[in-house]
C-alpha cells in the first residue's frame, strides 16, 4: 500500500503546502495520512507500507514555488531544509525511530515546495499557490504506479 | 558547536537546541570565573493571535486558540472556556465539567510522556535523542510511545480528535460520549497507570545534578483535587487570588532579546510555573496511588531540584492515569452536554493549569458575542525569567566542566522546564561565553 504523508499548518501562510495537497489528494481518493501536528503518529500510520510520499513546505533559500524532489533511500532524511519543522519531535527524527523500531514504510520519497512566508496569517505565496496542482498530479501518479 | 579561545574570552555556541517546542537561543557570558549574563531568547515572531481574536465571536476562541499548540490544545481550549463561560454566567454541571477535566487529563498524560521520555530522559541516559535511546532500548521507547497514544485516545474520544479537538465548546462539549464509548478506555488506562508508575520508578533513579533553588511556586489550587481545569492562583508566598484578579498581581514586561514577555509577579518578582509548583502547593490532593509512587521514591513534600522535574512529571503521569479512571467510573453521561452560551458584554478570565504551568486567559466581549480585546499568558514566558535564573546557578557550579559538558547541562537546564516556546510567541540557540 502506498500512502501520502502531508505536513505542515493552514494558518503559517506557505507551510500551508502539505495540507492544501492533501486537500487535493483526498478530492482524487489517495490515501492521506493524518498526523496533524505530531509526527511520532506517523509510527502507527505508515508502519509496513510499501511508499510513502511526504508532502512539506522547503525553506532552503530557492525561489519560491520551486518544487524538490529527494529519494533518501535507506538513509535519513535531511533536517535542513524546513522539514525538521517547528516540532518537538520530526519527521526526519520520527522516521529515524520508526526504523529503529521497526516501523517505518518500506520506501520514503519527499517531495516540497520551497516556500517564502512562514508567517502567522500570511496568505500563501502566488509562485507557491501555482505549483500545488502540479505537485498533487505528481504525487497521485507516483501513488497510482504499479508496484 | 564551535569553540574559540582568547585571552579573555572563551566562547561556546550551539546553533540549536533540539527537543524543546519552538524556536529560541541561549547565551551565557562568564568572565574572570563568574557568570555574568546569561539571557534566554525566544525569536519565534510574535505570535498574532491576540489580534487575529478581535472581530471573532466569542465562541470561536477555543477553536482559534487551541491552535497555539498542537502539543497543548486543551489547555488553551479549556483556558478560553472558562473565561467566556465567567462572561456569560456559565456554571458547567458536574459531568459536563468532569469531561473537561478528562480530556485534559488525556492532554496531561500525552504531553508529560513526549516530554519526559522521548525528549528529557534521553539526557541523563546519555543519548543524543530519543532515536538513539530506541536502538539500544527498544523497549523503553516503545513503553513510551503507547503511553502518550494512551493520551491521545482519551483526547480523540473526548475531543473528537488527538491534536486540537473539535468536540470540546463553550459551555461543555459538541456531544458527551457514551458510558460505553468511556468504558473501553478502561484496560488501556488501567495499563498506562502501571506503566507510568514503572516508568517513575525508573527516572527516579537517573544521576541529578546536585543543584536546588529556592523557588516562587505559583499554581492553580482547588479544595478537594489536585487542579487542573479550574481553581485560584495561589503562590508559595501566601497568594491566594481569585483568577480575575491576576493582572493586579501578575507583571509582563517587554525583554528586547525575546518576543516573548517576561512575567513578574509583584513583591516577589520570577516565579515558577508547572509540575515542580503544582506538586509543591498541592501534592496532598494527588490520588492515593500518586501520592504513594511519589513518597516510594522519595520526593518529599517539595521538589526544589528542577532536574527533578522528570519525576514529578512522572508522578503526575500516574496521576493523570489514575484520575481519568477515576472520572470514568463515575461516568453519567451529561444530558443535553453543553450549557447553551448567551452573549452579555463584559470581561471574562480564565486560568487552567496547562502541562507546563498556568496558562491565563482575558477576553472583553460585546452584547453581539464579538470579541473586542483579549489577552493569553502562556506558562513559558512566565517561566523565561526563572529560567535564566536557573541557568546562572548552574552554570556558577558548573564552570569546571568542558564546553560541550557545560552546554549539554544548560540545554538540560532549559529541557527542565518542557518549554513550549512556539505557544510563548522554534529552535534555541545556545551562546557560551567565558573569559
Amino acid at each position: 500500500m502506498r500512502a501520502a504523508a502531508c505536513l505542515g499548518s493552514r494558518y503559517r501562510g506557505d507551510d500551508a503546502v502539505g495540507p492544501l495537497v492533501a486537500d487535493r489528494l483526498r478530492a482524487a481518493g489517495a490515501t492521506v495520512l493524518d498526523c496533524d501536528d505530531e509526527p511520532t503518529r506517523l509510527l502507527d500510520a505508515w508502519a509496513g507500507l510499501d511508499l510513502v510520499v511526504i508532502v512539506d513546505a522547503i525553506s532552503s533559500g530557492a525561489p519560491a514555488g520551486t518544487v524538490h524532489r529527494f529519494d533518501p533511500g535507506g538513509g535519513a532524511l535531511p533536517r535542513d531544509l524546513g522539514l525538521a519543522s517547528t516540532h518537538a519531535f520530526s519527521v526526519p527524527e520520527a522516521l529515524e525511530l520508526g526504523r529503529a523500531l521497526g516501523r517505518a514504510p518500506r520506501r520514503v520519497l519527499v517531495v516540497g515546495v520551497e516556500g517564502a512566508a512562514f508567517g502567522m496569517g500570511d496568505p500563501v505565496t502566488p509562485a507557491v499557490d501555482a505549483a500545488l496542482d502540479g505537485v498533487a498530479a505528481e504525487v497521485l501518479a507516483t501513488l497510482n504506479e504499479e508496484g | 558547536m564551535s569553540s574559540s579561545d582568547g585571552p579573555s574570552t572563551r566562547e561556546i555556541r550551539t546553533d540549536y537546541l533540539a527537543r524543546v517546542e519552538g524556536e529560541g537561543g541561549m547565551y551565557v557570558r562568564v568572565r574572570d570565573g563568574e557568570v555574568d549574563e546569561v539571557q534566554f531568547k525566544i525569536f519565534e515572531p510574535p505570535r498574532f493571535f491576540e489580534a487575529l481574536l478581535r472581530g471573532r465571536q466569542f465562541t470561536e476562541a477555543p477553536d482559534i486558540t487551541a491552535r497555539i499548540c498542537g502539543i497543548c490544545p486543551i489547555a488553551y481550549i479549556a483556558s478560553s472556556c472558562n473565561a467566556m463561560e465567567a462572561v456569560c454566567g456559565i456554571e458547567l454541571p458536574e459531568q459536563v465539567r468532569l469531561l473537561r477535566r478528562l480530556v485534559y487529563c488525556g492532554e496531561w498524560i500525552e504531553s508529560h510522556v513526549l516530554h519526559a521520555a522521548m525528549l528529557h530522559a534521553p539526557d541523563f541516559l546519555g543519548y543524543a535523542g530519543a532515536v538513539e535511546l530506541a536502538r539500544d532500548n527498544k523497549p523503553l521507547v516503545e513503553t513510551a510511545l503507547r503511553l502518550k497514544k494512551a493520551g491521545n485516545t482519551v483526547m480523540d474520544v473526548v475531543g473528537g480528535r488527538a491534536v486540537h479537538p473539535v468536540n470540546l465548546r463553550v459551555g461543555g462539549s459538541y456531544r458527551a460520549p457514551s458510558r460505553a464509548d468511556l468504558q473501553a478506555l478502561v484496560p488501556e488506562l488501567e495499563w498506562a497507570r502501571d506503566a507510568a508508575v514503572e516508568f517513575t520508578r525508573l527516572v527516579a533513579t537517573f544521576e541529578f545534578p546536585d543543584y536546588e533553588q529556592d523557588y516562587a511556586f505559583v499554581a492553580l489550587r482547588h479544595p478537594g483535587e489536585y487542579a487542573i481545569e479550574r481553581g485560584r492562583i495561589v503562590s508559595s508566598a501566601g497568594l491566594d487570588i481569585d483568577v480575575s484578579e491576576y493582572e493586579q498581581h501578575f507583571t509582563e514586561s517587554h525583554v528586547e532579546r525575546s518576543n516573548a514577555l517576561h512575567s513578574t509577579l509583584a513583591g516577589v518578582g520570577n516565579y515558577l510555573v508547572g509540575p515542580l509548583a503544582r506538586y509543591a502547593l498541592n501534592s496532598a490532593e494527588l490520588s492515593p496511588l500518586a501520592r504513594d509512587v511519589a513518597a516510594e521514591v522519595g520526593l518529599g513534600d517539595v521538589v526544589r531540584n528542577p532536574f527533578r522535574s522528570i519525576v514529578v512529571r512522572a508522578v503526575e503521569t500516574v496521576y493523570a492515569a489514575d484520575e481519568a479512571l477515576r472520572i470514568i467510573a463515575q461516568y453519567e453521561p451529561p444530558e443535553p452536554s453543553f450549557v447553551p452560551a448567551v452573549p452579555r458584554a463584559g470581561t471574562g478570565h480564565g486560568c487552567t493549569e496547562a502541562p507546563r504551568g498556568i496558562c491565563w486567559h482575558r477576553y472583553q466581549i460585546d452584547g453581539e458575542g464579538v470579541i473586542l480585546d483579549a489577552k493569553i499568558v502562556p506558562p513559558t514566558s512566565q517561566n523565561q525569567k526563572t529560567i535564566e535564573e536557573d541557568l546562572v546557578g548552574v552554570v556558577r557550579q558548573s564552570l569546571d566542566l568542558t564546553d560541550d559538558e557545560l552546554a549539554h547541562r544548560c540545554e538540560l537546564t532549559i529541557r527542565n522546564y518542557d518549554p513550549c516556546i512556539s505557544c510563548a510567541t522554534h529552535f534555541l540557540r545556545l551562546e557560551v561565553d567565558r573569559a
